[in-house]
């Protein structure tokens, strides 16, 4: 029986590896975790998240910039892949669904990686459509996975063009569906413009804007 | 949307100019002031679309988007500053990586299909372009040509050092190896340098130092991609070897578009400013033009209105920014040029981007 000062030790040690980016401490911290009979559900929640939880907090006080971000998201990302089979369906309480993309047109993704990266750490069941996503297929994913919030990036101020595009074609499919967008030339002014009903600047931000519009009176 | 002038009395023409482009030019170099605040605009694709041809045509045909861009310009009363036919030098096509003219109703920019580096190993395999013939570069001289021909400045647009490395691998693995394996970084910085350089010298070859005008942005080395720390480690001493360079190609006019958020940076860049005084120094929305004032008092302030707002905005949004940029930059010691924050948008409404030549009629007048 692994004892509660242990189980601690190892947490901690998972969290600090993603905070460290150090991708192989995270792997081997994780695979420990599985061997000593941690829950593979605790060890994402108390491990990886929460060390992308303090990721989050440095990027805000401008101690992280991207390149951090990038390598804190590959420790996260390797823990993951160690512990997702181990995750039982009922344990993974899944906080919400995203469809996410960066639009036609648009080929630059780091922004949108870096949304999808902390909204799977808070939890999120993400669908990662890709970057240059035609139009259509956002609805049709929608049509097919019924996601409480769909993301849309662009960083070109031609790509940002499909944005009001496509809200409409969403809309039209799904009243209720909840969007947001982001990238460089977004604000939130142009946000409303467009027909979204939410906006962040950047990936940090975009989980607690996403956790806003979902408990917004409907 | 109201009208320009609350009575439509009020409604006059525009002045009359009292300088050339040209004179505005060398005053503004000189120290002098010019008549008035000039205008610019990076309006390659807006320039094209504004002469009924493609985005593609921006890109692809150099003397269609030349003409474009001198009839805008004329249209608009903009100096041609600066005027480029996409950039010169191009990390992932030069270096043999896949990139394809925009096409379609969304794609405004060349893009990247494969970069030359995809492993730690193609760094080390990686060939020095051939500076007369790779990529869009043979285009590129005949844009310049046309240049020459109009007696306007030969406009040599490259990005950074930096950014051009980054450019061939890829910004993600980039970012990523300045971390993990900063000496891949330094090896790409240093080819990087080496092939802006190589071209530039066939530039001056063929047209004299005097011409050449060269124009750099660096928009992957903003704080909203890297630390100023990182600026300083890795890109400010490109910088200025990049300058040490040019001072020996003989190139004495310089022109640095500091692309998105550099707040952070600005001090590092201040305290070494390698390039000639003065030099145009553009700036995006994100910097606060009395502040880009203090931190380079010997230099043109160049900016910085949202594009964004051009795009999506009013005129009378547009007019209103434009009057409070003029504002700041006419006490700018080293002389001002309106323009926007970053590349002209394609698709802005024409009455937006006139709201900005509008303003400087209205408010931007040495008298």
């Amino acid at each position: 029986m692994v004892s509660e000062e242990r189980i601690e030790e190892i947490l901690m040690g998972i969290r600090d590896a993603v905070v460290s980016y150090d991708e192989e401490a995270c792997v081997q911290l994780c695979k420990v975790a599985l061997k000593r009979g941690i829950d593979a559900y605790e060890a994402v929640i108390r491990g990886l998240a929460a060390g992308m939880d303090i990721v989050g907090e440095l990027y805000a006080k401008k101690e992280y910039f991207v390149p951090e971000l990038l390598l804190c998201s590959d420790a996260l990302y390797a823990g993951l892949d160690i512990l997702r089979p181990h995750l039982k369906m009922e344990e993974a309480e899944i906080k919400g669904r995203l469809i996410i993309g960066v639009v036609e047109g648009d080929i630059h993704d780091i922004g949108k990686n870096l949304v999808k990266t902390m909204f799977e750490a808070a939890g999120w069941e993400v669908y990662d459509l890709g970057k240059d996503v035609k139009l259509d297929r956002f609805v049709q994913e929608q049509q097919r996975i019924n996601a409480q919030v769909v993301g849309l990036s662009a960083l070109m101020t031609t790509s940002m063009l499909a944005m009001p595009r496509v809200i409409e074609m969403l809309r039209a499919e799904d009243p209720n569906v909840k969007i947001m967008v982001g990238g460089a030339p977004l604000t939130r002014d142009i946000a409303i413009q467009y027909g979204a009903d939410g906006y962040a600047p950047d990936a940090v931000a975009a989980v607690q804007e996403a956790i806003k519009l979902l408990e917004a009176p409907q | 949307m109201r009208p320009p002038n609350k009575d439509k009395s009020e409604i006059m023409q525009l002045r009359q100019d009292r300088m050339s482009s040209k004179e505005r030019m060398e005053a503004l170099f000189e120290s002098r002031q010019p008549d008035r605040v000039p205008i610019g605009a990076m309006a390659t694709v807006f320039s094209s679309k504004n002469a009924g041809y493609s985005v593609s045509t921006a890109y692809g045909d150099p003397e269609k988007s030349f003409y474009a861009m001198l009839w805008t310009a004329e249209q608009y009363g903009w100096e041609p500053i600066p005027q480029y036919f996409g950039h010169t030098v191009l990390g992932a096509l030069d270096f043999g990586g896949r990139v394809r003219l925009p096409m379609g109703e969304y794609e405004g920019a060349m893009v990247v299909e494969s970069y030359p580096v995809k492993t730690e190993n193609d760094v080390s395999d990686l060939k020095m372009p051939d500076p007369k013939t790779a990529g869009r570069i043979p285009d590129v001289m005949k844009f310049s040509k046309l240049q020459a021909a109009h007696d306007l400045p030969v406009w040599f647009f490259s990005r950074s050092p930096f950014c051009v490395a980054a450019n061939i691998c890829g910004l993600n693995q980039f970012l990523r190896w300045m971390v993990k394996k900063p000496e891949l970084c330094e090896r790409l910085m240093k080819m990087a340098i080496d092939h802006i350089f190589n071209v530039l010298r066939y530039w001056v070859e063929t047209f004299g130092a005097e011409r050449v005008f060269v124009y750099m942005s660096s928009p992957s080395e903003s704080n909203q991609v890297i630390s100023p720390k990182q600026f300083e480690e890795f890109a400010l001493p490109y910088h200025i070897e990049y300058h040490n360079r040019l001072r020996t190609l003989g190139i004495k006019r310089f022109g640095f578009h500091i692309c998105g958020d550099h707040n952070l940076n600005l001090p590092y860049l201040a305290e070494v400013s390698p390039w000639p005084h003065p030099s145009i120094l553009s700036f995006g929305h994100e910097v606060d033009l009395e502040v880009a004032a203090e931190f380079f008092p010997d230099d043109i302030i160049y900016g910085n209105i949202e594009p964004a707002v051009i795009q999506t905005g009013s005129p009378q949004q547009v007019y209103e920014l434009s009057k409070i940029a003029i504002e700041k930059g006419k006490r700018a010691p080293g002389g001002f040029i309106l323009g926007p924050g970053c590349g002209l948008p394609a698709a802005s409404p024409p009455v937006n981007v006139f709201a900005m030549t509008k303003a400087v009629d209205d408010f931007g007048w040495y008298e």
